[in-house]
């Protein structure tokens, strides 16, 4: 397969993550600048955080990965809604 | 007072263990129900499911769920469903069930539901057999989904959805994307059939809060969104029942 060129390399990460099944994540964002990848976005748990870097990595591992994901707290909610 | 806990999104897999049950410790006291609206795993694995079902497994409250989009990913939704159900988790797929609870009978009608858009800008079943099996699919569900909820015999009816039936919850996403997030489709059947409450899912980046254009209220459950193991809704089955009675929904 043909290297992506520079431009379309964010959509080459963003599919990469989509389609490993470590991380199978639809919804992160990801943006290049230079030799550094940044991924942003909200993630179930430390693992799979790790995991999206680990894949990166994997997949330039000449790049610097920046991962600034947010693991989603899941805690019992606080409060209920009356909805009628 | 009813009290409906629901989640959705929860995306179960490797690593996954024990993210939900911690938050599900004092359900039985929170809560009456829980309802799980799709993507319950990663890649849609049966080995990944049943990490979630194991924490499901004996809870106090009936559980419900719809799959989502993910849930069909390895193309083993069949045997992902199985795994729920051997945990006491009733899955639904244009199908209803009805429970009673405390002498209410509260009825759910679920589907995953589908993309194609909003009103004016929804796609067409026109054209490429692709753009219309992809229209077609929506059409059916939402046809499903009206036939279900009409056909509920029940004090309280809630439709459980993976898809989003309205443009208002998905608030945040990009634009270019609301094609994928959901259907007016599914929003035309509810507002069809009637129902208190519909919850979905699948929008990570939306919002809560909505309505139908009949003022049903909607809500976004996807765990990044609620940011919660769970949301908790109460309904009152007498006030809909008198509702009901009066000619009107509340």
């Amino acid at each position: 397969m043909t290297e992506p060129r520079p431009d379309y390399l964010p959509e080459a990460i963003r599919e990469k993550l989509i389609h490993d099944p470590r991380v199978a994540e639809q919804d992160l964002r990801v943006e290049v600048q230079a030799h550094r990848v940044m991924l942003g976005g909200n993630v179930a748990s430390p693992q799979l955080k790790q995991r999206i870097t680990e894949v990166a990595k994997e997949l330039l591992p000449d790049y610097e990965v920046v991962n600034e994901t947010t693991v989603v707290p899941a805690a019992e909610p606080d409060d209920e809604e009356p909805v009628s | 007072m009813i009290r409906i806990a629901a989640v959705g999104d929860l995306h179960y897999g490797e690593g996954s263990k024990e993210i939900l049950r911690p938050g599900l410790q004092h359900l039985q006291d929170r809560a009456d129900l829980l309802l799980l609206a799709g993507d319950l795993t990663r890649c849609g694995g049966p080995d990944e499911v049943k990490i979630l079902a194991d924490e499901l497994r004996g809870l106090p409250v009936p559980v419900v769920a719809v799959l989502g989009n993910h849930d069909y990913h390895a193309d083993r939704e069949d045997e992902v469903r199985r795994v729920l159900e051997d945990a006491q988790v009733r899955v639904l797929e244009g199908e209803a069930v009805t429970i009673d609870i405390d002498g209410a009978r509260v009825g759910i009608a679920g589907t995953k539901g589908f993309g194609g858009g909003f009103r004016g800008a929804h796609g067409s079943d026109f054209g490429e057999p692709e753009m219309k099996a992809f229209v077609g699919h929506t059409k059916m569900l939402s046809d499903r989904l009206e036939r279900a909820l009409t056909d509920l015999d029940a004090d309280l009816r809630i439709a459980l959805l993976h898809y989003s039936p309205i443009e208002a919850t998905l608030e945040g996403e990009r634009l270019e994307i609301y094609a994928f997030l959901g259907s007016y489709l599914l929003a035309e059947a509810v507002d069809n059939a009637g129902a208190d409450l519909v919850l979905h899912g699948h929008a990570h980046h939306g919002v809560e809060k909505g309505r139908t254009p009949a003022g049903i209220p909607v809500r976004n459950v996807a765990q990044p969104v609620i940011r919660h193991a769970y949301n908790i809704y109460t309904l009152d089955p007498d006030r809909q029942a008198l509702a009901a009675a009066a000619g009107g929904i509340s």
